[in-house]
Parts: C-alpha cells; structure tokens; sequence
C-alpha cells in the first residue's frame, strides 16, 4: 500500500511544477481529439517512446551516475521476440512483451554482473561493446531474420487487433504508449523514493560511502540495470508491433543507444522530468528539421549537425541539463 | 570475549607496512582514541576493520563474529559504521536525503526511514538542515551530517575518522557534545581518530597510538600524555633527549 | 597453410597501421583522462584529406601524408580550443556526451560536403601492385607500405614524446597536471598540444589506409571502436602498449581468414557454415569486452 502510496505522491515538487505536469498530462490525453497530420501524429508516439527509454536509462544513469550507452541491445532483444513470437506462432503482443523482458533481463544480468566491475569511460565504451556484439549476431542469426529483419505483415490479421497490437490507425498505438509512459513515471516516481532508489543515488555520491552503509553495490548497480532494461524491452517490443518492419541494423544501432541516453542527459539525468523534457525537446527537433532542411532542401545531414551542436553545447555549458537549469534558477530565488 | 578484537593485524601495500601486527581488544561501551603522527596507519587501520581493505594478516572478530574476510556492506550490516575523513559529496542529496540512506539499511520502509532520519536529525540538532544540500554545508556541520548518516544504521560500533579536523575551538567544542551524546545518550561503542588532542584526551576512556604502522602505547589519556615514546613519536627523538621527556 | 600465413601477415601489417590509429587516443586519454569518441572522425578527415590531396595534385597518394598530418594537427588544436576546454570543466559525464556530439557533427558535416557515397583512390605507383613475400604470401603493395610508413610514423611520435623538451613537457602533464603548471609548463598549451599530435597522427593513418580502402562519413565509429579496443589491451594512456596490441587487434580482425584455414583443414560442415565474414568487427568488440572486465589494466599491466 505504501509503495502505491508514494508512487501517486508527487508533493515534494512545488506547485508550479505540479500545475504544468497535469497541463501536459491532459494535453497528451486529449492531443488526438483535436486535428493533427499524422507526421504531427508520429512524431508524438516517437516522443513518448525515447520518453519511456529515458526513463529507463535515467534508473541506472541518471540516479545511479553509471552511464550507459548500450541500450539499443535490449530495444532490440524486445522487438525481435515479440516480432519473432508473431510472426512464427501467433503469440500476440500481450504475451509475448513479458516474454521479452524476461529475455531481456536475463541478458541484462548475464552480461550486467561483468559489466559493473567497470566503471566511469570503461563502464560506459563496455556497454556499446556488448550493445555492438549483439547486434553482430542478430544480423547472422536466421531466426530472428538475420541482416534482413522482420517485417510484420499486417494483412494477416484484423485490425483493430488488441491482443497483437495491430491497428491502421496511429491513434490507437498513441494511447497504447500513453498508457505505457504514464505507468512509467508512476514507477520511476516511485523507484527514486525507493530504498534502492536512494541507495544508488547514495552510490552516485560516493561508493566507498555507500558500502559503508551496508550497500552491496555491486548488486544495487546491476538489479537497477535490469529495471532500466525492462523499460527500454517493454518499449522495443511495442516498437516491433508499430513499425513492423525491424532490422537489427536499425533497431539496435548505436545511434539509438545514444540517443536513449541523450534524452535523458539534455532534459536532466537523476530527475524525474528529466526524460521527458528531453524527448519533447530533442524528437520534435529531430524529426521536424529533418523533414525541413533534410528532405526538402535535399540537405543530408545539417539535421543531424544542427542536432550535434545543441548536444555539444548541453555538454559545454551546463551538463547537468535543462532542469538542471531550472534549478539553479530556483535556488538562486531561494537565496 | 571482548566487543572487538583485533589480532596481529598486518597490512601491507606493494613494500610498504601501513600496519605491522597490530593488536587491541575493546569492550561493548568503551570510547577509544586512536592517535599517531600522519602516516601512523590509522585510517588504514579503521579500512581494515570496516572491511574496505582486505587485510594481508591477522584476524579481526566483531561482536563474536570474524569479519575478518567480509565485505564492507556486511561488516556494515552487522552494525559497524564509519565516517569518512574526506568527504565527497557531489551534492545531489539532501542533508535529511544523506541520512535516510543510512537508515534504510535498517528498513525497506521510506516512510519508516524519513521519521528515524528526522528523530536523527533533531537529536543531532540538525533538523534545521534538513533540506540543504550536504555540499553547501560548511566542513562542521558536513562532519556532523556524516556522524548522523552513519547512526542512521544504528550502529553497535562507530568508527569516526578525523571528525574535528579543520574545525575552529566552537565547533570543536560542539562535536565534542555531539560524540558525548551519541556515546553515553545513544549507547553506542566509539572508537575516534582524531589530532585535536584536547577532545582525544577529554572524552576517550582508551587511547591507542600508532606510530609508522605499528602500536606503540596503549593506556589511560593522562599515562599515554606522559608516555617518552609516544612523546618522541610525535615530537622526535632530540626533542625528548634535550627535554628530559617533559611536554 | 598459405591462407593461415597470409591472415597472420595480413592481420599484423594491418596491425601495424592500426596502432597508428590509436596512438592518438591513448595519448590523449593519457594526458588529459578523456575518451575521444570522435577519434574515428578524425580518420575519416584524414582520408579524405590524402585521397582529396591526391586527386586534385595528381601527386602520389602515399606523398599526401604532410598534408593529412597539417590538417588533424590544425583539426585537433581547433577541437580542443573551441569546445573540448569548456567540456574540461564539467564532470565525465559531460566529456563522453560532449565528445559524442562532436562525432556527430563532424561525421554529419562530412556527409553534408562529401556525400554519403564511397570513394576510393585509383592512381598511384603502388596501386594494383603486389609483393610476394615468399610462402606463397602475396601482398599488396599499398597495404605494405602502409604498414611500414605507420611504423615510421609511430617511431618518430614516440621519439617526440621521449627525446625532446616538448614531449617531457607533455608527460609532465599527464603524470600531474597541477605539478606540472607550477614549474612553469602552459598545461593548457600542452593538453592542445596532446589533441594536436593525436589528431595529426590519426589522419597520417588516414591517409595510409585510403590506399586500401574506400572512405565514406559513417565508417568512424568503426575505428574508434577499434581504438578502443587496441587502447584497453595495450593500457590505457601507453604508447608501447598500443603498439603490441594494436598488432594483437590486427590478427584479431584476420579471425575470418584464420578460421577458413581450419574449416579446410579440418573438412568440417559446421565450420563452413558459421558466417564468420559478417562477424569480422564482433570479435574487436568481444576483444574490448572481455580485456576490460578481465585484464583491466591491458596486456601490459599499465593503467593510467
């Protein structure tokens, strides 16, 4: 009941946060209702999936300071088993999300229990490598398509299909992940309040303090590792229903890994909005320069530069962030 | 059998002995200093105990316990905690955030631990600070959020390293409250190293003293005051020769 | 036999020009604890410095290397005086994200000027050439020479670093920065210094290995990956180091050649059936993997 309880509190933030939450809250709830393109449509369901990635990630890399950049491997584990568990035995969606996150996580501790002896730049090189090997595999190995990929032919079934998650329209897949990235942050709000939650804020301090205390934090790193796989496993599995066309070059490259990281990083790693901030800052840009500038005025690639000098400049001026920002703001009213 | 006992204690790095055969018992309630000249091995000594070091010999028995080859998470966790003489904190935590830490290891409650942090806090006299961050605090109040941080856990036995170091005779004199309180109003054993003499010699039952890795005197504050070897340690050899072993 | 010798003298003359290629990381991870991800960008820039230089003077693809050195010297102290000094101030976390972004946008930049498709040279004295090196082990001759020159190359940074007041300077600075300003050397100069001589030595590989392969903007990540691995075997921030284990790594990327001597050899189905070609580069990732967890402090037992 408490962990219900503290899940639903959202009081230690001030009233203004609490008023421009619940605004997003019933934009994003009503958004469909009201006239869009369906490019506005897309874009939307990309945001509130890097939100969820970010979410993710932020666990072990924002809270727990350990930064990550290998988790397009487990994008890829989610959407290869429920496209794979589709497409060869009819196991819809439902099932076979769980499926994957336990596939996920058991890939997560398999490789997290090595991983974790490193830390800092060889912790974070590591991660793609490991990220990297997988997708190497993926793209030899035939069950899962190999360099071809998946392609979830939608003409087999019916849709509105829920049990598959199979629809026409985007707007049902725009709830579906709604629902996914509310739940998300009712966890998260939940995780950092949390015993592990403070633990690995506690490890991010200072480790040699955080053993002191009783923290086996060999094991805190990796049990958060395995939560923030299991986001980014559930949102690669709805992935695989919404593209339907899969292939590990794409769905597990780096760029994704990095991007998932990015997300949280620009908007504030080690808080809650964080993730969101960042997605609905970086994916509308992302997606709407490169339709400008990209394909319109047949300039390749001035996205993605664009794109790089706002990461560089996060990086350079204030790496804690746009919240980060809005606190030492706050904490400069306060004094 | 006594609360700690520390045997023949050895530890070395590469060629160098941070603590040579060292050996001390201690009983459930005592509060013992632990002095020497820096580079005595004293801090060493206290990772040794508290699990950070593996030790290179000897064996070390907690509360009938040996911890000898544990972990420090589960020296921890049998409740024996320490404090940091440097303390880094990269300031994403709260003063009340800081010690919550130390209290869930008691609890798997936040709510359980957020009210024992406060009682904490407020014995402490820092429940003022409660919402500051622990890197904006000045070096005395840091030192007295990490004592809180590590009753937290309710410990059996605190090991506080340099708790008074840089801090002026107020502030010296407030942590010396704070280390009585802790001792005889919450019960807990206290083991200190500490270079303000006047607080080692005041509040320790016990003092102990290193000198190069090794134990050289152990006794009552005024016998070890008085002691020509742990005078020529801290002074050196001529002062005591042209001075007749007279402080 | 012969396809056993060719991987191994393959793999080791690739080696050779791959050490080159991580010279520049390490001493940049040496003096300053930062990982370059856009290391593999910088090769890129040299490639196509050498393969432009090349082809608009109609000089000798192999005499293009002062040029490419000119450049990833200039591109380096240009990096690290525009953004990599404000990166400096913020914690890791914003030295990999920072150094990220400046992948992107280098790899971005190039694909906005070069365009996404594949060049290659096609002049040159030694191209098409090739030397038996007896055996029955024939080489390119581009691939020779390459090797050779990284050799040179990595020699004479290696003597800058070791024989001359600059190179003291730099090693100052890596081995303690705070010490180093207080006698009086510009740290701050030299940490430009280390991006300067790390970017030149990079694109001079640069400019080696367009000779033998074909240059496009996204093939950077791939060598940074394969700098890293060479710079956690060999230690990270040693020079010798990344010489041995950049040989190491070279024989490593020849796994598919030496696994095709023992699929004839042993007549085996299943041998023949693993696609081994598609896993050429796993194997470098695997390499970092397993030397970082197990042998954290590389071959050499050097870590800074």
């Amino acid at each position: 009941m408490e962990e219900i309880k503290n899940a639903l509190d959202f009081s230690d933030f001030p009233r203004l946060d609490l008023i421009v939450v619940g605004l997003i809250a019933v934009f994003l709830l009503v958004f469909p209702v009201f006239p869009h393109s369906s490019f506005a449509m897309a874009t939307m369901i990309q945001f509130l999936m890097f939100s969820i990635y970010g979410m993710g990630w932020n666990t072990i890399g924002g809270y727990g300071g350990q930064v990550d950049l290998g988790k397009a491997q487990y994008v890829g584990i989610g959407a290869f088993t429920t496209a794979v568990m589709l497409i060869r035995w009819d196991i819809p969606f439902w099932f076979s999300m769980p499926i994957g996150v336990c596939f996920a996580v058991t890939w997560s501790f398999i490789i997290g229990y090595p991983l974790f002896r490193l830390k800092g730049h060889y912790f974070a090189i590591a991660t793609i490598a490991t990220s990297l090997v997988l997708k190497d595999l993926f793209e030899v190995w035939d069950l899962v398509g190999a360099a071809r990929g998946l392609e979830i032919s939608p003409i087999k079934y019916i849709p509105p299909d829920f049990l598959r998650l199979i629809f026409r329209e985007d707007i049902y897949y725009y709830y579906v992940i709604l629902g996914f990235f509310f739940v998300g942050i009712l966890y998260v709000n939940w995780f950092r309040k949390s015993r592990l939650g403070f633990q690995l804020r506690s490890i991010k301090d200072n480790e040699d303090m955080a053993r002191s205390l009783g923290i086996n934090v060999h094991l805190a790193k990796v049990k958060t590792y395995a939560i923030a796989t299991a986001f980014v496993s559930v949102v690669g599995s709805f992935h695989a229903c919404y593209i339907k066309n899969i292939e590990p070059a794409d769905t597990m490259s780096l760029d994704i890994s990095i991007l998932i990281a990015l997300m949280a990083m620009l908007g504030g790693a080690g808080s809650l909005w964080g993730p969101v901030i960042g997605a609905g800052i970086l994916i509308p840009l992302k997606s709407y320069l490169k339709d400008w500038l990209g394909a319109q005025a047949g300039l390749v690639g001035i996205d993605l530069i664009i794109y790089a000098g706002i990461i560089m400049l996060v990086s350079a001026v204030e790496p804690k962030g746009i919240w980060g920002i809005v606190e030492k703001v706050r904490r400069r009213k306060r004094s | 059998m006594a609360f700690l006992e520390v045997h023949n204690l050895t530890k070395t790095f590469g060629g160098l002995k941070a603590n040579d055969d060292i050996s001390f018992t201690m009983e459930k309630g005592e509060l013992i200093g632990l002095i020497g000249p820096n580079g005595a091995g004293k801090t060493t000594l206290f990772n040794c105990i508290s699990g950070l070091h593996p030790v290179t010999s000897g064996r070390i028995i907690f509360d009938g316990k040996d911890i000898t080859s544990l972990k420090s998470y589960e020296v921890a966790r049998l409740g024996l905690a320490r404090t940091f003489q440097v303390y880094v904190a990269s300031g994403d935590l709260t003063v009340e955030e800081n010690v919550m830490v130390g209290c869930f290891m008691r609890t798997r409650s936040p709510s359980q631990a957020r009210a024992r942090a406060y009682e904490i806090l407020k014995d402490l006299n820092l429940h003022d600070l409660s919402d500051s961050m622990v890197s904006e605090l000045t070096v005395a109040a840091q030192k007295r959020v990490t004592m809180a941080t590590a009753l937290g856990s309710d410990p059996k036995l605190l090991l506080l390293d340099e708790v008074a170091a840089g801090l002026n005779p107020n502030e010296i004199e407030e942590i010396m409250g704070t280390i009585r309180h802790v001792h005889e109003g919450l019960g807990a054993t206290v083991m200190l190293i500490e270079h303000v003499m006047e607080l080692v010699m005041k509040v320790s039952h016990r003092v102990i003293v290193l000198d190069s890795g090794g134990k050289i005197a152990e006794g009552d504050p005024e016998n070890i005051a008085n002691n020509p070897q742990v005078i020529k340690a801290y002074l050196g050899e001529r002062y005591v020769r042209e001075h007749g072993g007279e402080i | 036999m012969d396809i056993l010798v060719s991987s191994l003298v393959a793999g080791l003359l690739i080696g050779m020009v791959l050490a080159l290629v991580a010279l520049g990381l390490t001493m940049i991870f040496g003096v300053m604890d930062v990982i370059n991800f856009a290391h593999g960008e910088f090769l890129m820039i040299g490639m196509y410095a050498g393969l432009f230089t090349a082809q608009s003077t109609g000089m000798d693809p192999l005499f293009t290397l002062p040029v490419a050195a000119v450049v990833g010297f200039l591109l380096g102290i240009i990096c690290y005086y525009g953004f990599i000094k404000f990166v400096m101030r913020g914690p890791m976390v914003a030295q990999l994200l920072g150094t990220f972004g400046l992948m992107l946008f280098i790899r971005n930049l190039a694909l906005l000027i070069f365009g996404s498709e594949d060049r290659a040279l096609h002049h040159g004295i030694l191209v098409g050439k090739s030397f038996d090196l007896g055996m029955g082990v024939i080489m390119p001759a581009t691939k020779l020479a390459a090797a050779c020159l990284s050799v040179v190359a990595f020699v004479a940074i290696w003597l800058l670093m070791n024989r001359t007041r600059i190179g003291k300077a730099l090693t100052a600075t890596s081995l303690n920065a705070q010490g180093a300003r207080y006698m009086g050397i510009p740290t701050e100069w030299m940490n430009a210094l280390a991006w300067g001589i790390g970017g030149g030595s990079v694109t001079i590989a640069g400019a080696l290995i367009v000779n033998f392969w074909s240059v496009n903007p996204f093939m950077g990540l791939l060598f940074t990956m394969i700098a890293f691995a060479i710079v956690a075997l060999g230690g990270f921030g040693s020079v010798p180091g990344a010489f041995f284990a950049g040989l190491v790594v070279g024989i490593i990327m020849e796994i598919p050649g030496i696994w095709d001597f023992f699929t004839y050899t042993f007549n085996s189905d299943w041998m023949a059936d693993v696609p081994m070609t598609s896993l050429k580069y796993m194997w470098v990732y695997l390499a970092y993997f397993v030397i970082m967890v197990f042998r954290p402090r590389g071959l050499f037992g050097w870590r800074k």
